[in-house]
């Protein structure tokens, strides 16, 4: 039984490839076989809505085209101008500065990189505060930071490392003076080196006790501050 | 939207005219907004009656209790710009601040007692394109006569009397110089944070045979005597920040009404550039300022 079904399925396949050529004689040309989606027509013209169109027939037509029941056109309000001020955080900053500095002393004895004769790293400086002790020590770095612009400033008491930052900007802050400039430019902005025991400086009082000394003998003995 | 006939009723409809009623007052849900509660309170005759405490479960009660906590007037919606500080003027100390500037805030439409069943007023802050919104929303904006808004909230204040007009701008003068507010905000997000960060969990040992498992959790709970199971609730690693947080009385320091400038005392959850809505503080005495400002 099986063997003879096999045969006939030999004979099937037998006949379909010798009935083969008959198909493709009878097949269209390649143009002719296209698919009839593919053929491009132009798109149809919108034809108008017959003017005075009878009631009865406005049911048939889509929402949009019936005239009670079109969208409205929203009316959408434009928006009000933005507020002017891109960057508020440096408006507040900057009237912060005025108040505090209004005539730019303290930002031209800081702002190192724009002024040959402010403050510079190395140098050594004395702080005066209104309610303390007045701060000598070697300025390690400036941070300019707006209103938030601070010195940090070396010095030994006693033989025990001290440092201190100040605000520059602070009111409690009442004058600034150096004492003693760098004797060549140094490389670095930030000389976090000198905290090492070999480059360390050492208290600078002998060379403020000294400075306070001229500058005594040059105002006359009256005591003063050389505030800028 | 009107509430939906259910299927049930449908089949109803050939009954006679008085059960149909009957069954729609039965089927179709009774529509409240706002506060609701979960388990709605069964009218019993038992409840009701001279001597007897009214039942505070209401809308209208809910707001009696909140009357004192709810602030007076509208808040603002606010964007962190940064952070700078500032010296205070007596003792010369500088004070951290955060700097917030309003954007083209304007009032966009109320929730009344009526309607929503508490008072708030929604509030819109900056500005969209409106090809970029959805036809509901601007169908909200152009109702209201409002420019489409950025970020829309809602401030609740105890009644009538906060509600400013729809429309109406509020600008930086809406706040005064000492006075306080609570600023809420989400913080940063974190993403994915282990225990260590999350929740300040000690980890395990560097050494003394602990491998690969130094910033895990240890036991996450006892085993057979506290029932073999992780209780509800165990602190474990997950998504961190971008959850909302509010810091409150932070004073503010100063007012730029030209620019939109409102600088805070202190700092204020999230980035820069982030939603902050600020309000009357709650803990602190109402502002003593005019009912409602006219300025635009």
């Amino acid at each position: 039984m099986a063997n003879s079904s096999s045969i006939l399925q030999q004979l099937g396949c037998f006949r379909s490839l010798v009935s083969r050529p008959n198909t493709m004689l009878q097949t269209p040309s390649v143009a002719g076989r296209r698919m009839l989606s593919t053929v491009w027509s132009a798109k149809p013209k919108p034809v108008p809505l017959p003017k005075e169109l009878p009631e009865q027939f406005l049911a048939q037509l889509p929402h949009r085209m019936r005239p009670e029941l079109a969208p409205k056109k929203r009316k959408i309000p434009r928006p009000p101008p933005g507020p002017a001020c891109k960057d508020p955080v440096g408006e507040v900053v900057q009237r912060q500065l005025k108040k505090l500095d209004p005539f730019g002393k303290r930002r031209e004895l800081f702002d190192y990189r724009r002024h040959a004769r402010s403050v510079k790293p190395g140098d050594i400086i004395r702080v005066t505060f209104k309610n303390g002790d007045p701060f000598s020590g070697v300025v390690l770095s400036i941070k300019l930071r707006g209103v938030d612009t601070s010195v940090l400033l070396r010095n030994q008491l006693t033989r025990v490392g001290v440092e201190m930052s100040v605000k520059v900007y602070s009111p409690n802050v009442e004058s600034v003076e150096i004492v003693q400039r760098t004797e060549k430019r140094k490389r670095r902005a930030r000389l976090y080196y000198l905290r090492q025991p070999r480059h360390d400086i050492g208290s600078v009082e002998n060379i403020v006790t000294k400075y306070l000394r001229q500058k005594r003998a040059l105002t006359g003995g009256v005591k003063s501050n050389k505030k800028r | 939207m009107s509430p939906r006939l259910s299927n049930q009723l449908a089949h109803t409809s050939s009954c006679s005219i008085w059960s149909f009623r009957h069954a729609i007052y039965r089927q179709v849900p009774v529509r409240t907004f706002g506060i609701r509660s979960l388990n709605p309170p069964k009218t019993s005759r038992f409840d009701v009656g001279p001597g007897l405490p009214v039942l505070k479960s209401s809308p209208t009660a809910a707001l009696e209790r909140k009357a004192n906590t709810l602030p007076l007037r509208t808040g603002a919606i606010a964007i962190k710009k940064g952070m700078t500080g500032m010296y205070d003027a007596k003792s010369g100390k500088r004070i951290a601040c955060t700097v917030l500037q309003l954007d083209r805030l304007e009032v966009v439409s109320h929730k009344t007692l009526q309607k929503h069943g508490y008072f708030a007023v929604q509030m819109g802050a900056g500005w969209r394109r409106a090809t970029n919104l959805t036809k509901s929303l601007l169908g909200h904006f152009s109702a209201n006569g409002v420019s489409p808004k950025r970020h829309v909230y809602e401030f609740r204040v105890k009644d009538e009397s906060g509600l400013l007009p729809v429309g109406q701008a509020v600008n930086a003068d809406w706040f005064k110089v000492g006075q306080y507010v609570d600023a809420r905000s989400n913080s940063k997000g974190k993403g994915f944070a282990g225990v260590m960060k999350r929740h300040g969990f000690g980890g395990q040992d560097r050494s003394h045979g602990v491998s690969l498992t130094h910033r895990s959790l240890g036991s996450a709970g006892p085993s057979q005597g506290g029932g073999s199971r992780v209780y509800p609730g165990k602190k474990m690693a997950g998504n961190m920040g971008n959850e909302q947080n509010t810091i409150q009385n932070l004073e503010i320091l100063q007012v730029d009404q030209v620019n939109g400038i409102v600088v805070v005392n202190g700092s204020i959850s999230g980035p820069k550039g982030c939603v902050v809505r600020i309000q009357d503080a709650l803990k602190k005495p109402w502002p003593r300022v005019a009912p409602v400002s006219k300025s635009s």
